[in-house]
């Protein structure tokens, strides 16, 4: 059997039959009494030794007590001088005290025990000492002497000595300790000494030294200093989940330009070239020269759409149509300018049905910046190209988007926008609050839209902010605090990892 | 999106649903698509929706809507029109840029406080939305009594009116709330409203005007004459609309109209008379247009019977007459104020909203297709797990920046990304010796603020901001970004170079070159790529501590620590270790 040290010695020291206290096992092993008694308790679990446990006084001396101990009690001192300085007569008390060489309050001392304990009287000044006292029979002064010693003394001289605050009086436990069967037993098989250590090191682990090694004991509920590693930016995170949900859905992921020209990001989407939006302060147009290179019968088309509709009934915009503006190149607005890329077949090749698409990038727009708005933000843009498709398929597929974010309850609110019909506002249930919130803009492509581009099926979209689907996911109050060079890096550091 | 206001009062009685309570006009306005924003100060709702059915931009408009939900009207109403007594002459002097006008006569209105309100706003909502700010069309209303007519000589008991234009000084009036006779110029330089509207027609050679017998009357589209200013005890009024489309003037007028007939008006025709011919105004035609039954079913993907699907475009303000063939085909006939309808599926969309879009069940469209993520994206993430598995906290900053930030700041000058050795060389791509971020500008021509006047060349400028705003965080500071950069190029078709860059620094009271180099040259092994350091120079970085990042043989970066300059001025008061390069050289 391995033991630490401390325990081998202990269970060496201790006897089957005699108590030994933790004292006596602490002389006997040259440890110190907290390393034996942990090394007790430790052998006592494993069965090794019992233990019992009685409750002893001891009586320790204070300094003051130490003190008579060694140079005899005041009073003692006093009735010594007198006798010497007045050969048994009364003497005055200066003299005597000055003798005696007793100072500061052992003199006061000395006075009101001389008289209490008849080793004279105190008159007028004069001090007289009475020459039958005796004072090596002072059963105080023996006391202490043999408290000194390590004897015991008599209850009733203790308690004096204690009123006189020589002694103070410790309730403490004894442990007596002696060997169980098992110890004896473990010691006749053996024991030897384990080695205990504070850090495991390599050469333990190659030398196989860390079989023989018990490891010192941590407080291992102490504060550890703090530790830091990078993380991925929670907004990373939030797109990273929602491009995880769209391709398990079927979708496949656009990429295209930032800067782009207005052909893609508006005209396409049959917005009407003065539309509100489309004006000087709600884009980022570029100053750099326009886009040259269009596809001229895709340009054609186009604006046959505004200015004459599409279909037998259709009727255009009463907006004039400027094929410089479609030019002008802008920061875009949405991703939809993507979608009309690829749904054109100039992106990557004609596109048969079904497909589905999506986008989480950035778009820009010349809004308020406030702590909900930001100049740019990641839209996330879907679409779905099918024959035959219905404003049902629509919204099933919103409901199963958004259930992989909590939000259930989907609402659909008809909404205009220039570029799909039917159109829907979505509404969700927050997962946390309960109330109805804003979630998306979606609906069915127009024929203005999607015919010029060459698409002769039905396309639904929608679009979402990802911003917004962030601030409701974790409730951010100011997104610039996320977002931006103004963001704050312990917000960043300390902000839950997206599960 | 418009916004009307809308007195509660108003819709009960134009309803005649006095009993409905104000909760529940909220609902029934909310199916229709109409959002309850709030309370105005004297107690009428705010009404947002979307900007398509602009003749409910008026409690008359949002009244008439209501009574077609309720089953209180159906089909296609017109009010009924009375012949014309007045024309409006169109002379040869009117502006080119502004050559339409149209317009009616509204006898018999009463108009109380609420009503002359709820007209004002209508005007202005119209201005504001289909009128694009005035620009396109502008309304002037005035009390008819007010004015006289020519008598026109070949019909002696008509009137007319005259619209024509003049020269900016060339004649006077007082405008409404003012009481300055005024040129029409002085009108723009000083009446409150000639001045927010001067724009429109300060460019033009002559001024837009409309005179009766007695004189100049209104001077569209800025402002009316004060004479014929409309009040609670006008009764008979004259409607004009001037644009720069008949189509939409026509449309403007007829919403007027529809909202004043509401209110028990009778509408008077006017005749124009243009050079080419004589037109009647207002025009109340109902167009029509085709959707097949077989249409309707797909898109809401429900069956329907017929006779639902009439009843729907009836209960929608809608008439609808099935025409048997083949296939089922509705002829429908759309009302004069509906804007909206450009294509027979926006007759479909009336049709779900009247059935009740919600009403529809769900259903996960049953196509196969195969998601994945962009090549780029995946690389793009792949890079930034392995950055945040050497340490650095991932950011994301803005691409717009401003040009002291991208370059001043960072003591980089513009155009220094090609060396003079090869400024007039073949490949603007190759950047080989030019100074990273050096990049001429890709400029935003109106920029919210002068903090975003330009798309960002490179991505260290955004993370030194960052370590500026945050020198109040512990410390190390070790950042990362993968982001889009962009600068000019002409070559381009976008005429804009886009590309992501990979960049990080370390700021840290011990940062050194070797940090920076040994996070670099970890993430290229991560990616197979193989890294050499050449010594190079850039204005960002310290000289003999700055190496070019060159991967698999090509320059794609920058690696060293930050010039001191640079700290200082970014308010930093430790060492930065830095490197920057183009992503797309781990693909």
């Amino acid at each position: 059997m391995r033991l630490p040290e401390s325990q081998v010695a202990v269970l060496n020291a201790a006897s089957a039959t005699d108590e030994r206290t933790i004292a006596q096992l602490a002389e006997a092993t040259d440890q110190k009494p907290e390393t034996v008694t942990g090394a007790v308790f430790d052998l006592r679990d494993e069965g090794l030794v019992s233990v019992t446990e009685t409750a002893e006084e001891s009586v320790e001396l204070t300094d003051e007590g130490v003190e008579y101990a060694d140079e005899g009690l005041p009073e003692v001192r006093l009735y010594r001088a007198a006798l010497d300085v007045g050969d048994g007569d009364a003497v005055p008390m200066g003299q005597v005290i000055g003798a005696s060489s007793l100072g500061g309050p052992q003199v006061d001392i000395a006075l009101s025990n001389f008289a209490r304990k008849g080793y004279g009287h105190i008159d007028s000044g004069e001090l007289a000492p009475d020459a039958d006292a005796d004072p090596d029979a002072d059963e105080e002064a023996a006391a202490l002497a043999a408290l000194d010693a390590g004897e015991s003394v008599d209850a009733d001289v203790l308690d004096q000595l204690e009123s006189r605050k020589l002694v103070v009086r410790h309730e403490r436990t004894i442990r007596a300790v002696t060997l169980t069967d098992e110890g004896v037993t473990a010691l006749m098989e053996g024991v030897e000494a384990a080695e205990t250590v504070d850090r495991l090191t390599p050469e333990m682990l190659t030398s196989g030294e860390w079989e023989d090694v018990e490891f010192t004991e941590y407080n291992v509920e102490a504060d550890a200093p703090e530790a830091r590693g990078g993380k991925k930016h929670i907004l990373r995170q939030t797109a990273d989940r929602v491009k995880d949900v769209l391709t398990g859905m079927g979708f496949a992921e656009m990429e295209g330009p930032h800067a782009d020209a207005d052909f893609w990001i508006n005209d396409c989407l049959f917005m009407p070239q003065d539309h509100p939006a489309r004006t000087h302060w709600d884009r980022f147009a570029l100053d750099v020269p326009p886009m040259e290179d269009i596809p001229e019968d895709l340009i054609d088309n186009v604006r046959d759409a505004h200015l004459n509709g599409v279909g037998d009934d259709g009727d255009g915009y009463h907006s004039p149509w400027s094929e410089d503006f479609a030019r002008a190149i802008a920061l875009r607005g949405h991703t939809t300018s993507l979608s009309m890329r690829y749904l054109s077949g100039h992106e990557v090749g004609e596109l048969e049905p079904p497909q589905r698409y999506f986008s989480v990038e950035k778009v820009y727009r010349n809004d308020t910046l406030d702590p909900t708005h930001l100049l740019e933000f990641y839209q996330i843009e879907g679409w779905v190209m099918a024959e035959d498709l219905s404003v049902r398929d629509l919204m099933g597929t919103f409901e199963e988007f958004y259930s992989h974010f909590g939000i259930t309850d989907i609402q659909f609110k008809p909404h205009y926008n220039p570029y799909t019909e039917p159109s829907f506002e979505l509404f969700g249930r927050h997962p946390e609050t309960g109330e109805l919130i804003e979630i998306g803009n979606s609906g069915m492509f127009r024929e203005e839209v999607l015919r010029p581009l060459g698409v002769e099926c039905d396309v639904m979209a929608w679009g979402l902010a990802l911003e917004r689907l962030l601030m409701l996911m974790y409730g951010f109050d100011d997104i610039r605090d996320v977002h931006g060079t103004l963001c704050d890096l312990d917000l960043l550091r300390e902000t839950e990892v997206l599960k | 999106m418009p916004v009307v206001d809308v007195q509660p009062d108003e819709l009960r009685r134009l309803t005649g649903h006095e009993d409905k309570s104000d909760e529940e006009f909220k609902d029934d306005l909310f199916a229709l698509g109409l959002e309850f924003e709030g309370v105005t100060d004297d107690g009428a709702f705010q009404l947002e929706f979307g900007p398509d059915r602009l003749d409910r931009l008026s409690v008359e408009g949002v009244a008439r809507s209501l009574r077609y939900q309720y089953g209180d009207a159906r089909g296609v109403s017109v009010p009924n029109t009375n012949d014309p007594d007045w024309t409006f002459v169109v002379d040869d002097d009117v502006p080119d840029e502004r050559p339409y006008v149209t317009g009616a006569v509204v006898r018999g209105v009463d108009l109380d406080d609420a009503a002359l309100d709820s007209l004002i706003q209508l005007q202005e909502k119209l201005h504001a939305t289909m009128g694009r700010k005035r620009a396109k069309g502008a309304i002037g209303i005035h009390d008819l009594t007010m004015l006289k007519g020519d008598v026109l000589s070949e019909n002696a008991s008509g009137n007319s009116i005259t619209y024509t234009g003049i020269e900016p000084d060339g004649d006077t009036f007082v405008a409404l709330d003012s009481n300055d006779e005024l040129t029409p110029a002085e009108v723009l330089e000083q009446h409150d409203t000639g001045r927010k509207y001067a724009d429109l027609v300060s460019e033009y050679d002559r001024y837009p005007a409309i005179y009766d017998e007695i004189g100049l009357f209104s001077f569209p589209p800025v402002i009316n004459g004060r004479r014929t200013e409309v009040s609670t005890d006008s009764r008979d009024l004259l409607v004009e609309l001037t644009g720069t489309d008949q189509w939409t003037i026509d449309r403007m007028c007829n919403i007027i109209c529809y909202a004043l007939a509401a209110r028990g008006a009778t509408i008077e025709e006017v005749e124009v008379q243009y050079e080419t011919g004589t037109v009647a105004k207002p025009d109340f035609e109902v167009e029509t247009k085709h959707v097949s039954h077989d249409r309707i079913e797909t898109v809401l993907g429900v069956e329907l019977e017929m006779d639902e699907v009439i009843d729907l475009f009836e209960r929608s303000g809608l008439d609808a007459n099935a025409e048997l063939a083949e296939e089922t085909v509705y002829e429908v006939s759309i009302p004069p104020y509906r804007v909206d309808v450009l294509h027979p599926l926006d007759l479909v969309d009336d049709v779900g909203r009247a059935y009740g879009f919600n009403e529809l069940e769900p259903r996960y469209p049953d196509v196969g297709t195969v998601g994945q993520r962009h090549e780029r994206s995946r690389l793009e993430d792949a890079v930034r797990t392995s950055l945040v598995g050497l340490g650095f906290e991932d950011l994301l900053n803005f691409h717009m920046i401003s040009e002291e930030e991208n370059y001043e700041r960072m003591d980089v000058e513009v155009g220094s990304d090609v060396p003079a050795s090869e400024a007039s060389g073949s490949s603007p791509e190759q950047r080989s010796g030019g100074v990273l971020g050096g990049g001429e500008p890709a400029s935003i021509t109106e920029p919210y603020s002068e903090d975003y006047t330009m798309l960002r060349t490179w991505v260290l400028p955004s993370l030194t901001m960052v370590l500026e705003n945050n020198t109040h965080r512990a410390y190390p500071q070790d950042l990362a970004e993968i982001g889009h950069v962009a600068h000019r190029d002409d070559d381009e078709n976008t005429r804009v170079a886009e590309a992501r860059h990979v960049a990080a620094v370390l700021a840290r009271h011990d940062a050194t070159y070797e940090d920076a180099k040994a996070r670099l040259a970890a993430l290229c092994r991560d990616f197979d790529a193989e890294l050499e350091t050449p010594v190079t120079e850039h204005p960002s970085f310290i000289d003999g501590r700055t190496a070019a990042v060159v991967i698999d043989g090509e320059e794609v970066g920058v690696v060293g620590e930050l010039h001191p300059k640079v700290i200082v001025d970014h308010d930093l008061e430790l060492p930065v270790a830095a490197f920057e390069f183009d992503l797309s050289a781990l693909a």
